[in-house]
């Protein structure tokens, strides 16, 4: 009650020790911290090093979706990573070019598949001083940080992606590229297959009603261009839809020798080859690598009752018996069973994948003269004929093209038994 | 606390010191947390939306990630096509506005699941329509814009001012909501929510008022997709998607349903809740967000609104006695049956 006599004072006072307070905030404008200071200062001999490298330590950084949806390749694009650069460290750490050895280490965030989280993460993750953003999962996420990471100038590299976007156009967007084969690519491997068998062949083509779909498309048309091969008939669908039954029915009542099911949900492509079996359909298929997986596709699927079903693929399979004894994969198996497991549940391919992306980082490390950013890009931009490990023979790493992603080089294979093998000639 | 609360000059204090915070908050902050403050904003906007519909009318809407996504794409389109930022802004609130109102002039017939139902179809058409057109929206890989740079000699930096541009248009957007929901047409909605005969006796149309509600929520769902561009600028097929639909009701009803301020701590919990589970772990982000949604539902049924007389409530009652009994003792009237009362039709409003 008191108080509340003098009140205009009190509201006077306190305005304005809140105003001398603000002008105080005001003065200690925040240091320009954020990125950028990648770009060396010119004439020095040595450059600054950039954030997140020390003599001893190199941070790394992701963001995937690690819920929802795409958890699953998602997560396994961390773990398999996380598995080489700890089992590295744990062995000692990597050599750098520089002559010192320094301890990888990786902050992995969840983005659930949703670009604008993805630019949280990312922004918080040049923040905190990651010193390379590598290997992310998801296209659409990509997409979005892609021009913040080349403004900033902040190594946005070896993506989890098969879209072009990433390494069509590595002039526009130097400090971006992808991984892994693109879509593209894998059907016009295929493609070759059928156009090199010298007779004429008819396929019936199943694909995603986007732009990944026409990839597909395109790469197999590409392919086949002046062979006997002829497409009979397409259909497409919504990743949305619940079954693909009248898709498979409209196809298979073309008769054609081939189907291209480049469908990429997986409960759909299970549904694709149960179905078109069940109305005495049985052409040879090609599946592509992301919805290929033995134990999720091709046992649920039925696929033994196929005359062949082909897929691309990059990597040994661990769980593969033929690969049981490999050096590499016992080597996969022991770090990923210690690190990765935690992280990921279920085996996809991109556990695979981002396990040998892991070797292709340990690489340019070694190449990386000084510790800054431009370095490890050039480094980076350097590697030819590199064997990674679990890289199935004869595909290797060229990260010196300026419109290709670091693997493109493609085996075409053949389901046999619980897993894969080199594919016959058709 | 309560009378303290009332007091013009204390609220007229908090007001300020509000302002203050606001206006000072992005000067020191790092580009991180200028984004994270201004995503509040975006989704404050879209949530308020929501809130005129869902809590102030009792309609449910499961489309609003639909409006949001369809101003962004407005937004980016304007943006490549070189349009002056107003104009941009004025068709990101028509165009899904009217769309907004073409479709409540059917589904306002309709109510509880059946109005659901038809809601939830707009972000589920709206994916691979989105996908369908990729002049107009880039497919799948999306479409980015680079835009609203701070101007030449503002002493800005670029997520500084776009902090302050968003906040600015939220800030308008909310003093209009406001206006809206505390005005005649708010005492419309709030009848039309509780019992639609009596507002059909008292001579207010539900269904004019209902499809009023679903437009405006529609613009304000437009006008957040314009300042989602101007904060993120990139929009994809994933901006509209069903989950983030899903996402903003939930959010909705853990700010406090028909409440200003509810919206804004929604927008806060929907914005911050992912950032804080993942720097507690990474892997477990959806475990980590379902207990903290039932945590809140369970100890605060009326929303995050409610905490300050949650607190007064065990504040007082904490004198004697165990939690259990106190909360026993609390039920006869002595006064502190007051924030039940208040919390309870909140949860009521929900449709079952």
């Amino acid at each position: 009650m008191k108080n509340s006599l003098k009140p205009n004072k009190r509201v006077v006072g306190t305005i304005a020790v809140l105003g001398v307070l603000a002008l105080t905030v005001t003065g200690c404008t925040r240091t320009a911290t954020d990125g950028g200071a990648g770009a060396g200062t010119g004439a020095d001999e040595t450059a600054a090093p950039s954030p997140g490298i020390t003599d001893t330590t190199l941070s790394l950084g992701i963001s995937s979706p690690l819920s929802g949806p795409t958890a699953g390749p998602g997560s396994c694009s961390v773990a398999g990573l996380d598995s080489y650069l700890e089992a590295q460290n744990a062995a000692g750490g990597f050599e750098f070019g520089d002559g010192k050895t320094r301890e990888v280490t990786l902050t992995y965030l969840d983005d659930t598949y949703d670009p604008a989280k993805t630019v949280s993460n990312f922004k918080q993750l040049v923040g905190d001083g990651i010193f390379a953003y590598v290997g992310a999962l998801g296209t659409p996420t990509n997409a979005a940080i892609m021009p913040i990471a080349n403004s900033e100038e902040v190594p946005q590299v070896l993506l989890v992606t098969g879209a072009t976007a990433f390494s069509e156009d590595q002039k526009a967007n130097p400090w971006t590229f992808g991984l892994l084969p693109t879509y593209y690519d894998e059907a016009n491997t295929f493609g070759k297959l059928l156009a090199d068998a010298g007779k004429p062949i008819t396929v019936a083509v199943l694909s995603q009603n986007d732009d990944f779909g026409k990839d597909y498309v395109a790469g197999l048309t590409d392919a086949i261009e002046g062979s006997d091969v002829t497409i009979v008939d397409s259909a497409t669908y919504e990743p949305t839809d619940t079954t693909l039954d009248s898709q498979v029915t409209q196809l298979a009542a073309s008769k054609a020798d081939v189907l291209m099911s480049a469908v990429s949900v997986t409960p759909l492509q299970v549904g694709v080859l149960t179905k078109a079996q069940s109305i005495g359909w049985l052409p040879r298929i090609f599946l592509p690598s992301n919805t290929s997986t033995p134990g999720t596709i091709l046992e649920p699927g039925g696929a033994t009752a196929y005359p062949a079903v082909y897929s691309t693929s990059l990597t040994k399979v661990p769980a593969s018996p033929t690969f049981a004894e490999d050096e590499d994969v016992k080597a996969y198996n022991a770090a990923f069973a210690e690190y990765g497991s935690k992280i990921a549940a279920v085996y996809t391919p991109h556990c695979a994948w981002s396990y040998a992306e892991g070797a292709i980082l340990g690489e340019a490390f070694k190449g990386m003269e000084e510790p800054t950013r431009d370095s490890f890009m050039t480094a980076l931009k350097s590697i030819k004929d590199f064997q990674a490990p679990l890289l199935l023979d004869g595909i290797t790493v060229d990260t010196t093209r300026d419109d290709q992603p670091a693997i493109s080089g493609l085996t075409l294979v053949q389901a046999s038994g619980p897993g894969y093998a080199p594919a016959k000639a058709y | 606390m309560k009378n303290l609360l009332a007091r013009p000059i204390v609220r007229l204090l908090l007001a300020v010191v509000i302002a203050v915070v606001i206006i000072v908050a992005p000067i020191s902050s790092s580009s991180f947390i200028n984004y994270q403050l201004s995503l509040i904003a975006v989704f404050a906007v879209a949530l308020l939306g929501l809130n005129i519909v869902m809590g102030y009318t009792g309609q449910v809407s499961l489309g609003q990630s639909a409006f949001l996504g369809l101003g962004a794409y407005i937004a980016a389109y304007g943006v490549r096509q070189e349009w002056p930022v107003v104009v941009i802004f004025l068709l990101c609130c028509i165009i899904p506005a009217a769309v907004g109102l073409l479709v409540a002039l059917a589904a306002a017939r309709l109510r509880g699941l059946a109005l659901a139902m038809v809601t939830i179809a707009l972000p589920i058409i709206g994916v691979p329509l989105a996908k369908r057109f990729p002049d107009f929206t880039g497919g799948s890989v999306g479409s980015t814009v680079s835009w609203l740079e701070a101007p030449e000699g503002s002493g800005l930096a670029d997520d500084q001012f776009r902090y302050y541009l968003v906040v600015a248009i939220a800030v308008v957007l909310f003093i209009l909501g406001r206006n809206l929901v505390r005005g005649r047409i708010g005492r419309a909605f709030a009848i039309v929510k509780s019992n639609e005969a009596v507002a059909l006796s008292m001579g207010i149309s539900p269904y004019r008022y209902k499809v009023l509600a679903f437009t405006i929520a529609s613009l304000f769902g437009g006008a957040s997709g314009f300042l989602y561009i101007a904060v993120v600028q990139y929009t994809s097929p994933e901006t509209l998607s069903f989950a983030t639909s899903i996402n903003l009701v939930a959010a909705m009803v853990i700010g406090g349903s028909a409440s200003i301020l509810g919206t804004v701590l929604g927008a806060i919990y929907f914005v911050m809740l992912p950032v804080v589970a993942g720097q507690i772990d990474s892997s477990r982000t959806a475990l980590i967000s379902g207990a903290a949604l039932l945590l809140v539902l369970f100890l605060l049924p009326g929303g995050l609104v409610s905490l300050p007389r949650r607190i007064a409530q065990l504040v007082r009652g904490g004198r004697g006695g165990s939690p259990r009994s106190r909360a026993a003792a609390d039920r006869p009237p002595t006064g502190d049956t007051a924030p039940r009362t208040t919390a309870a039709p909140e949860a009521e409003k929900q449709p079952r």
